[in-house]
C-alpha cells in the first residue's frame, strides 16, 4: 500500500524534474490590459524575448484592468486604448505613481456593418441615434427594412469609452437593446453574422467578413487617420508607473525602430512615428 | 391496476430508460467526433512546401536535402507566375493614367491573394511579423486563398431597399485583353507544384512553442501550464481536504458549529468559479502578495480553493464507507484513534479519496474564469519548475477562449484552437484513465 503511494509519488517527481530541465529566468516585464492594443504587445513581446531574451508576458484583459494591475503594481506596462480617468489618476497616485502615457501607435475606430447591409455612410449623429435607440431601422438611415442591432464592448474597455467620449456622449446611455461583447474579435465575428448589425472595433482588425462605413463621409483608412480626417481616432497607449527606465524603456521605444514600425503597418495599426 | 397495464407501463419506462441512454450516447457523439475529428487536424493534416520551410526556419527541423528540392521546383513554377507579374506591371506603366488608376485596385487585391497564397511577393520588403513571411503551409487553406485569387465576393448592391445578396467573378475576367489573364490559369493548374501538399504529421504541434501569437508551432507552454496548475492545486487541496474530512468524521462532535462548517463547505461547492477568480486577485496578489503580479503559485492556490469542497465531500463519504467493524477491530486491539485513522481508515477509503480528487483534478485543468487574473496570459515564454512561484502560464482554457473570441486572426487559425480542444480533453482523460487504474489495483490489493 505505502509502497504504491511512494511509486506514485516518485513518478510525479520524476515528470516535475523533467519539466523543470526547462526552466528559464523569471518575467522581465509584464503587460496587461487592452485586447484593442493586443496584436501590437503580443508581437513586440515575441519580437522582444527573440531579440533580447527577455521574457515578456502579455494578459488581455480590457484597458480597465491594465490600469488597476498598473496602480496595484502587478504589472510594468499597461496598455491602453483610452487615457487614464481622473479617478484612476488619482489612485495611483495617492499609492505614489505618476503614470507617464507613451504613444505607441494610432487606431481610428472603425465603424463597421455586414457586408451585405448596402449602407455606405452615416453620420456621428445617425450613429449616435442608433446607440441611443432613437433609430431602430435602417431605413430610417437610407438603407433597407431591417432592424439595428448595435453591438457595443464592455464597460471595461477602452475603445467603448472612446467610443462613448466620441460619439453618444459620455453620460448618456446606451439603449438596452444593444448588445454586449467582450472583444473587438467577438464584435467582428457578430456583425459578420448578423445582417443588421453595427459595430465598432480598432481599425487593425477590419477584414472582408464586415464592411467598414464611412462615418461623416470619411472612411477610415491610415492617411484619414494620421492626418486627423476621421473623426473617430484615437492614440494607443502603453502606460507606466512613472518615467521607464532599463528594459521598460527599451521596450516601450519599440514602435519607434524600423522593425517597430513595421510590425505597426503590418497589424494594420497607424504608426505615429 | 391490471396485470396489462402494469407491464404496459413496465415496457415503456424501459423503452424510456433505453432512449435516454441512447440519447445520452449519441450527445456523447456528437460532441466528440467533431472534436476529434477537427483536433487531429492540427497533427495530420497536408502540409504544403511552405510548412516545411516554415519548420526548417523556425525550429531547424526537416531534411535540408529535400527541402532544397523541393523548394527548387516550387520556385521554378513561381517564377513564371513573377515574371507575369511583371511583365503586367512593365504594361501597367505603358497605359494612360485612367486605365492604370482602373486596374491598380484589382491588381493590388491580385497581389495581396498571391501573398496569402505563396508569401511575399519578390519586390516586397521583408515582413517582421513571421505570420507574413510564409505563405499558405497547411494544403485546405491554400485550397480557399486558391479560391480568393481566382474569384472575387461581390455584394449587389443594386436595390437599396433590400440587404444585398453575394455572387462570385471570376478576377481573370476583369483583366481581359492584359497579359495577367494568363495568370490565372496557369496558378491553378500548377498549384501542386507551386506548394507541394504532402502528407504530414506534425508532432511539433505538442512539443513546440508557438510563433508569433499562435499563428505558427505548438501549445507546448499551454500544456506545460495546464498540468503546473492542476497539479499545483493538487498538492494544495487534496492533503488540506483529506485532513478537514478526517476531523469531520472522526473527530468533530455533531454540534452548531460542525454543521455550520459542513454547510459553508456545501455553499462553497456551489460559488461560481469567477467569483473564485477574483477572491484569488484580490487575496493571493493583492492582499498576500505571494506573487508580484499574476503567478502560476497564484492560480494554483486559487483553484486549490475551488476544488477544496468537492475533495472534502467525496473524502469524508469514502472515509464514512469503511466499515464500522474495522475500526472497532483495529481500536479493540489496542490501536490508538491517530494510529487507527492512518493504518486503517485511510488506507481503506483511499480509491474512493481518489475519486473525488481525480474528478477536481480535471475540473481544475479546465476550469477558465478563476485563472483569467491569477495565472493565464496570452503570450508568455515557455516556463519551468523553478518560475512556478513567480511567473504566470499560458493554459489551454484560457488560450481556447482568448483564440475564439479575442484573437485578431481567430478564423485563420481555428485549427491551433481545435488542437487545444483535443490535448485539453486527451489530458483530463488521461489524468482520469490513470485514476480509474490506480483505483482498481488498490481495491483488488485491499480485497486480496
Amino acid at each position: 500500500m505505502t509502497r504504491q503511494f511512494g511509486r506514485a509519488l516518485a513518478a510525479g517527481a520524476i515528470l516535475l524534474i523533467a519539466m523543470s530541465g526547462r526552466a528559464e529566468a523569471k518575467s522581465d516585464i509584464v503587460i496587461d490590459g487592452s485586447t484593442t492594443v493586443g496584436p501590437l504587445a503580443k508581437s513586440f513581446a515575441a519580437w522582444f524575448t527573440k531579440t533580447r531574451g527577455v521574457p515578456v508576458t502579455v494578459s488581455e484583459s480590457g484597458s480597465g484592468n491594465g490600469a488597476k494591475s498598473l496602480i496595484n503594481g502587478t504589472c510594468d506596462i499597461a496598455t491602453m486604448s483610452r487615457s487614464m480617468k481622473p479617478e484612476e489618476l488619482a489612485a495611483a497616485r495617492s499609492k505614489g505613481l505618476a503614470p507617464v502615457p507613451h504613444v505607441i501607435a494610432l487606431d481610428g475606430l472603425a465603424m463597421i456593418v455586414n457586408p451585405a447591409n448596402p449602407v455606405k455612410s452615416l453620420t456621428k449623429r445617425q450613429i449616435a441615434d442608433i446607440y441611443k435607440g432613437a433609430v431602430t431601422n435602417w431605413r430610417q438611415v437610407g438603407g433597407p427594412d431591417a432592424r439595428i442591432l448595435p453591438v457595443q464592448r464592455e464597460s471595461n474597455s477602452g475603445t467603448q469609452e472612446t467610443f462613448k467620449e466620441l460619439v453618444v456622449g459620455k453620460k448618456v446611455h446606451v439603449v438596452a437593446s444593444a448588445e454586449t461583447q467582450a472583444s473587438n474579435g467577438a464584435v467582428k465575428n457578430r456583425i459578420s453574422l448578423t445582417k443588421g448589425a453595427i459595430g465598432f472595433v480598432g481599425l487593425g482588425f477590419v477584414d472582408p467578413s464586415v464592411k467598414k462605413i464611412a462615418v461623416d463621409g470619411v472612411v477610415a483608412d491610415p492617411v484619414s487617420v494620421r492626418d486627423g480626417r476621421y473623426p473617430l481616432s484615437r492614440p494607443l497607449l502603453m502606460v507606466t508607473a512613472g518615467e521607464p527606465s532599463g528594459l521598460v524603456r527599451d521596450f516601450i521605444e519599440l514602435p519607434k525602430t524600423l522593425e517597430g514600425m513595421k510590425m505597426v503597418k503590418e497589424l494594420g495599426f497607424i504608426g505615429k512615428y | 391496476m391490471q396485470l396489462g397495464t402494469r407491464k404496459l407501463l413496465d415496457r415503456a419506462f424501459t423503452a424510456l430508460g433505453f432512449g435516454s441512454i441512447a440519447m445520452m450516447g449519441l450527445m456523447l457523439l456528437v460532441v466528440l467526433v467533431p472534436i476529434v475529428g477537427n483536433g487531429i487536424g492540427a497533427i495530420v493534416f497536408r502540409g504544403t512546401v511552405e510548412h516545411r520551410r516554415m519548420l526548417y526556419n523556425e525550429f531547424h527541423r526537416g531534411d535540408a536535402g529535400r527541402l532544397k528540392l523541393e523548394l527548387a521546383e516550387s520556385d521554378a513554377a513561381r517564377s513564371e507566375v513573377y515574371g507575369m507579374l511583371d511583365r503586367f506591371e512593365a504594361e501597367m506603366a505603358g497605359m494612360d493614367a485612367v486605365r492604370r488608376e482602373e486596374y491598380r485596385p484589382k491588381y493590388e487585391q491580385v497581389q495581396g491573394a498571391l501573398r496569402a497564397l505563396l508569401g511575399p511577393l519578390p519586390h516586397d520588403e521583408a515582413p517582421a511579423l513571421a505570420r507574413l513571411k510564409y505563405g499558405q503551409t497547411r494544403w485546405d487553406k491554400a485550397e480557399e486563398r486558391l479560391h480568393d485569387l481566382l474569384f472575387e465576393k461581390v455584394w449587389d448592391y443594386s436595390n437599396p431597399d433590400e440587404m444585398a445578396k453575394s455572387y462570385e467573378v471570376s478576377r481573370s475576367a476583369a483583366f481581359k485583353g492584359t497579359s495577367l489573364v494568363k495568370l490565372f490559369p496557369y496558378v491553378e493548374n500548377n498549384i501542386d507544384r507551386l506548394l507541394q501538399p504532402r502528407w504530414t504529421l506534425y508532432w511539433g504541434f505538442i512539443t513546440d512553442s508557438s510563433i508569433d501569437a499562435h499563428f505558427f508551432g505548438g501549445v507546448w507552454p499551454e500544456i506545460q501550464g495546464t498540468l503546473f496548475l492542476a497539479l499545483g492545486a493538487m498538492l494544495f487541496a487534496f492533503p488540506l481536504g483529506v485532513i478537514a474530512a478526517v476531523y469531520f468524521t472522526e473527530y468533530a462532535r455533531d454540534g452548531f458549529l460542525t454543521s455550520l462548517l459542513r454547510s459553508a463547505n456545501s455553499t462553497l461547492a456551489g460559488v461560481p468559479s469567477i467569483v473564485f477568480g477574483l477572491f484569488g486577485l484580490t487575496f493571493f496578489i493583492n492582499t498576500l502578495k505571494v506573487s508580484e503580479s499574476k503567478s502560476v503559485l497564484a492560480g494554483s492556490l486559487t483553484l486549490a480553493l475551488m476544488i477544496l469542497p468537492t475533495i472534502i465531500r467525496s473524502a469524508e463519504e469514502a472515509i464514512l464507507a469503511v466499515p464500522k467493524t474495522y475500526k472497532e477491530a483495529s481500536l479493540g486491539l489496542g490501536a490508538t484513534k491517530w494510529h487507527t485513522i492512518i493504518t486503517v481508515i485511510l488506507p481503506a477509503a483511499l480509491p474512493g479519496i481518489l475519486t473525488g480528487g481525480v474528478i477536481s483534478l480535471g475540473r481544475a485543468a479546465g476550469e477558465t474564469a478563476p485563472i483569467i487574473f491569477t495565472a493565464a496570459v496570452s503570450v508568455g515564454s515557455d516556463i519551468g519548475l523553478a518560475d512556478v512561484f513567480s511567473s504566470p502560464t499560458q493554459a489551454l482554457s484560457w488560450n481556447i477562449y482568448n483564440l475564439a473570441s479575442e484573437h485578431e486572426a481567430a478564423a485563420e487559425i481555428r485549427h491551433v484552437q481545435y488542437g487545444m480542444v483535443l490535448a485539453l480533453i486527451s489530458i483530463v482523460m488521461l489524468l482520469n484513465m490513470t485514476a480509474i487504474i490506480l483505483r482498481a489495483r488498490i481495491s483488488k490489493k485491499l480485497k486480496g
